[in-house]
């Protein structure tokens, strides 16, 4: 079990690294918008933020360099949301 | 130093006149990376009106000639890959059942151009001038590739940036 503290530092730090994506994503494909206007479960591709496969590659690229994890052909699914971005960054995160 | 001349470049891409921008391949790392020569000079089609009193080569021209440099690179790698795959049918007594590298018409499998990013032009190209060109494939997701490119005139650097390049699908 995790006490309250240990909870609230796990939050802080998850919000953290979701904001740290969406700025991201906003900042190197261009977006023209503000990235306090992406949601956590906000699809990126296709009806969601409208992303398409050539930025896939640029995503792909950038987050390989800012958090050192690669991702894969076979799971793309990664790209879904910001919340899925940020499950496989921390899953596969080396500390 | 030549590893394919202009009539080597040509049975690999399906590039013509006046659209064919590159005249040699002078380093080549199938599938990698390798260095090409545009010898640019005054008889171009496209000096006639860019500019009538000010000859520079067009900086979206230089960006396809890196372009056609990145085909050569792909199409090898690509080439070098089915000659393996054919050696090792070979191997296993299934050579029949594969079709020949020599048959197959290497042009039709150079991909497309899907993205230009960060392109920077330094220095106007003019004629007389001789373009080095630099292409190293990076990293690639799914049919997608980025390749680091950049163009030079003697040590230095004229036009630098990135393309997202697709396969055929």
């Amino acid at each position: 079990m995790l006490t309250y503290q240990e909870t609230k530092e796990k939050a802080e730090k998850r919000r953290e690294l979701t904001e740290r994506i969406k700025v991201i994503i906003v900042e190197r494909l261009n977006l023209d918008m503000d990235p306090n206007l992406i949601t956590d479960d906000q699809p990126l591709f296709g009806r969601g933020l409208g992303l398409d496969s050539i930025d896939a590659l640029e995503l792909f690229v950038v987050i390989e360099d800012e958090f050192g994890v690669t991702i894969y052909d076979d799971n793309m699914e990664v790209f879904g949301s910001v919340n899925k971005l940020a499950d496989y960054i921390l899953e596969n995160i080396e500390e | 130093m030549t590893v394919m001349n202009a009539d080597e470049i040509r049975k690999l891409l399906p590039h013509r006149w006046p659209f064919l921008l590159l005249d040699r391949v002078i380093e080549l790392k199938p599938g990698v990376s390798g260095v090409g020569i545009k010898n640019v000079t005054i008889s171009e089609p496209f000096f006639e009106g860019h500019f009538p009193n000010e000859s520079i080569m067009p900086g979206v021209l230089i960006v396809e000639a890196l372009a056609q440099m990145t085909a050569v690179v792909y199409c090898t790698g690509a080439l070098q890959t089915m000659r393996e795959a054919e050696q090792e049918a070979a191997a296993t007594a299934e050579a029949q059942a594969v079709e020949s590298t020599e048959e197959v018409d290497i042009s039709s499998r150079v991909g497309y151009l899907v993205a230009i990013r960060d392109m920077k032009f330094m220095k106007p190209v003019a004629p007389g001038d001789q373009l080095l060109l630099k292409v190293k494939i990076g990293r690639s997701l799914g049919i997608l590739s980025k390749v680091n490119v950049a163009a030079y005139v003697g040590k230095e650097c004229v036009v630098e940036g990135t393309l997202s390049v697709s396969q055929r699908p």
